[in-house]
Formats: structure tokens, C-alpha cells, sequence
């Protein structure tokens, strides 16, 4: 009897590890966001890496669901790989659980804390750790880390409580040191090589107001 | 003194080496844009290669404003070489060929007779600029149009489109105030030494030299500031992010001082030197 109640509540244990719930805030969120089915907008950027100087710059991009967001500009524009993503469809993209981690206070706002893990290997994404506004039903700052592009930090605002898109995003990324070869170097350019091996790794910066929305809905 | 400039002046029209000049000023314009028609796009790979990593890229870079730039660093070396060269001639051209001494015999003052020398070679200087300028604004724009100028001095610099022709525009004039310095130092050693081709040798050593010290740090930043090998860089200070206008245009005002200093020695020089 004894060994047939502990078979029993081991299957019960087994069935709920493998069948851990999604949390139930991260779905309303999702099904926000899954209701844009395209839209477009218009970026103002500003790049802030150490060692790049940039003026101001604008872009085009449209978003259609399933797909990546895509960019176009009149300008040249660089822009980083990662963390451009703020519709959130990479995270959402694989299966995925999520693990509760609290509660925490950021600029006035209570947002719980969530870790989103993927369980398909095809995903890119590591973990995410999301700060979610379970009032508004949306996110408010992500921390992603990449299989292979590293990590990054989005930190987004809203025009009105009732925007599912943000119309200010911050990305903060991590960036390797520039390497110039010596012949594309002006002819009077100072090289401080203990400088150079203190910024191996910096931090870059890209600040994006986003505007002129056109939204389409299911 | 006008009819001595104009005499001089019609001297450099006639002369074959001054379409020399024009023509070499042409075919290295011509070897940078075929260099970046065929390998533009691998050369600024290779610069954008670690940032290529982290970062897209929308649009081209490979433009007639980079062309400019590249052809703007032809100030370095290849240009004022091709000058000197061409102005010192204007003397010791006149020394070898003996024309010197039967324009003394007439009633021409020395020192009128070579200040109109460094007047004409300034004039011509500025003209070759002019046309380095025009014909690679023409043939840079025809061919790669217009677009964000990339530059890397200290830190990865791009300049929208209408800044960066600004900027190319003022460093082709700061570049200019460089080759009159060049020049005029040109005909002075041509004063000091009348033979043409050790003439040329001092010249292209001085360019070498020049070029050397612009990195030696003399160990005082008031030095550093005086010393005219770290004032031929003007021009692409005009490319860093932020412009220093006070030391752009306290370092223009120092090359033009340097050159009267240079007239002013070659004048008396010549005035007191035989001329035989």
C-alpha cells in the first residue's frame, strides 16, 4: 500500500515539474501583444557607444507578426543586432516556463518579477528576466541574455496607460572595443594601448523615441 | 610690380610643368576612385569588421564624401610633393636657363622680382587646390553620390551628408593654407640652393620630416602648438566629432605667420645674395 501511495504521488510530482503553468500576468501580457498583428513607426536614435560618434538619426520600421521587425532609412544608420525587439515576439517565439521571482519596485511602479526559460533548443534566447506592469498588462524592462550575441537590457515607456507599444525604448548592450586597422587611423592619432586593453568590453547605448504609430489590430 | 606678376603669371600658363601638375593631381584622383569602385566596399569591411558583429548596417558608406576624404589625404604627401616641385621651379628654372640675370638687367628690383615669385606660387597654389577640389566634388558625386561620411580619428566619427561636404569644404581651404606653406617654403630653398633637383631633394625630405615630427611630443603643449610640423594637420582636425574652432583657426593664423617669416627670409636672402 505504502509503495503504491508513493508511486502515485511521485507521478503526481513528476506530471506537475513537467507541466509547470505559464504565468498567468505573462499571458495577458502575450495575448496583448499577440493582438498587433503589423505596425509601423518612426525611430529617432541616438547611439551612445564610447568610442562611436553619431548625430541623431531616423528610421522606418514595420513589424508584421511572425516575422522579424525590418528597418529603412533615406540615412546610413547602424543599429545593434540585438534589443530592437521590443514587441517582444523573440521571447514569445519558442515554449517556454516561467519562474515567479517577486515583486519589485522601479520608479514608482510595482512590477513582478518574472524568468522566462525556453525549452526548445531552437530558441536563441538563454533566459529573460521580464519586470511586468500587471496593471497595464504589459512590460516595462526585460533582461535578455543570447546563446550567442550576449546580453541586453531593455528598459521601455508608454505614452498612456491603455499603449500595448512603447514610444520611448532604452537599450543597453554590451560591445567589444573597436578594432581599427593602424592604416585607416589619422595620421596624428594618439595610441594608448593600457586604455585600450582597459575598454575590452564597454557598454553601448541606444535611446529610440518612437512615433507616428499606425497599428493594426485583429 | 603688376607687370612683373603678370609676366610671371603668363610664365606659369606657358609652361608644360604646370599641366604636369594638373595631370597628376587628376590621375591620383582617378587611382583613388578606381581603387574604391573595385575595393571600396572590402576596405570599409575590413573597417567595420568587429562592429559588423553587433551591429546592421543600413545604407552605404562608400560615397562621394568618403572619396573626398580619401583624396583630401593626398595633402599628406603626394600633393605637396607634386607643388613644390612644379613653384620651386619657377627659380631655379630661371638660374639654370640664365633668364635671371638678363630680367636683373632690366629695372627690376630683387626684392619686387621675388616677392612676385611667392605671390604667383600662392596663386597657383590656390588654384591647383581649386581644381583638385571641383574635379573631385564632379567625378566623387558623379560616380559614388552623396551620402554619411565615416572618419576614424580617436574615436569612430559620421558625419550626415551636408555636414560632412561642410567639413571637407573648410579642410580643402585649411589644406590650402597648408600647401602655401609648403610652396612658399619651396621657393625658398630654391633661393638657398638654385640648383633644381637638390632643390627637390630638400623639399621631399622637408615633407618626409615634416610628416615625422607631426607625432614627436615635445614634451610642452605651448611647443607642440608653435611647431609647425604639428600645424599641417589642420585640415583633418576639421573631421574630429567636436571641432576645436580656436585651435583650427589659431593653427591656420600660425601657418600664414610661418610663411611670411619664410617670405620675408627668402626676400632678404635673394635681395643680398649674388645672383650669379
Amino acid at each position: 500500500m505504502n509503495r503504491f501511495v508513493f508511486v502515485l504521488f511521485f507521478l503526481w510530482s513528476a506530471k506537475a515539474a513537467f507541466t509547470q503553468e505559464i504565468d498567468a500576468d505573462l499571458l495577458a501580457v502575450k495575448k496583448k501583444i499577440d493582438a498587433v498583428q503589423q505596425f509601423s513607426a518612426t525611430v529617432i536614435f541616438d547611439l551612445e557607444v564610447p568610442f562611436i560618434r553619431m548625430p541623431t538619426k531616423s528610421a522606418k520600421i514595420s513589424y508584421a507578426r511572425g516575422e522579424k521587425m525590418q528597418f529603412s532609412s533615406s540615412d546610413f544608420v547602424m543599429l545593434p543586432k540585438r534589443g530592437l525587439d521590443f514587441s517582444m515576439s523573440e521571447i514569445f517565439e519558442y515554449p517556454f516556463i516561467t519562474v515567479e521571482r517577486g515583486i519589485k519596485k522601479k520608479d514608482g511602479l510595482l512590477l513582478k518579477v518574472l524568468n522566462v526559460i525556453p525549452t526548445d533548443t531552437r530558441s536563441d534566447l538563454a533566459m529573460a528576466t521580464l519586470y511586468m506592469d500587471t496593471k497595464a498588462n504589459r512590460i516595462v524592462e526585460s533582461e535578455i541574455n543570447t546563446r550567442k550575441d550576449g546580453s541586453y537590457v531593455l528598459s521601455m515607456q508608454y505614452a498612456s496607460e491603455r499603449d500595448i507599444l512603447p514610444n520611448y525604448v532604452e537599450t543597453t548592450f554590451a560591445i567589444e572595443r573597436l578594432k581599427i586597422p593602424f592604416n585607416f587611423m589619422g595620421k596624428d592619432t594618439q595610441i594608448d594601448r593600457k586604455k585600450m586593453k582597459e575598454t575590452e568590453t564597454k557598454t553601448g547605448k541606444i535611446k529610440m523615441q518612437i512615433k507616428d504609430y499606425s497599428v493594426k489590430k485583429d | 610690380m603688376m607687370p612683373l606678376l603678370y609676366a610671371e603669371l603668363v610664365k606659369i600658363i606657358k609652361q608644360s610643368k604646370t599641366y604636369y601638375a594638373l595631370g597628376a593631381i587628376v590621375l591620383i584622383e582617378l587611382l583613388i576612385l578606381l581603387i574604391a569602385y573595385y575595393q571600396g566596399s572590402t576596405i570599409l569591411d575590413l573597417l567595420l569588421d568587429s562592429l559588423k558583429q553587433s551591429f546592421y548596417f543600413e545604407g552605404t558608406l562608400l560615397n562621394g564624401n568618403l572619396i573626398m576624404y580619401i583624396v583630401l589625404n593626398s595633402l599628406w604627401f603626394n600633393v605637396p610633393l607634386i607643388l613644390m616641385i612644379i613653384t620651386s621651379g619657377f627659380l631655379t628654372d630661371e638660374y639654370k636657363d640664365g633668364t635671371l640675370q638678363t630680367v636683373m638687367l632690366q629695372a627690376v628690383k630683387k626684392k619686387q622680382f621675388i616677392l612676385a615669385k611667392y605671390v604667383v606660387a600662392i596663386l597657383f597654389t590656390v588654384a591647383v587646390m581649386a581644381f583638385m577640389m571641383l574635379t573631385t566634388f564632379a567625378l566623387a558625386y558623379a560616380i559614388f553620390g552623396k551620402g554619411d561620411l565615416i572618419v576614424y580619428i580617436g574615436t569612430l566619427n559620421f558625419f550626415e551628408s551636408d555636414e560632412a561636404f561642410r567639413r571637407i569644404c573648410l579642410s580643402f581651404i585649411s589644406g590650402a593654407i597648408a600647401m602655401v606653406f609648403y610652396n612658399i617654403a619651396g621657393i625658398t630653398f630654391a633661393i638657398f640652393i638654385k640648383e633644381s633637383s637638390k632643390t627637390w631633394i630638400v623639399a621631399a625630405l622637408f615633407l618626409v620630416v615634416t610628416n615625422l615630427l607631426l607625432k614627436v611630443d615635445l614634451g610642452s603643449s605651448k611647443l607642440n602648438t608653435l611647431f609647425f610640423p604639428k600645424l599641417v594637420d589642420t585640415w583633418q582636425q576639421l573631421f574630429v566629432y567636436e571641432v576645436d574652432w580656436i585651435r583650427i583657426l589659431s593653427n591656420n593664423v600660425l601657418l600664414v605667420l610661418y610663411s611670411m617669416f619664410m617670405i620675408i627670409l627668402g626676400t632678404y636672402v635673394f635681395d643680398k645674395k649674388d645672383i650669379g
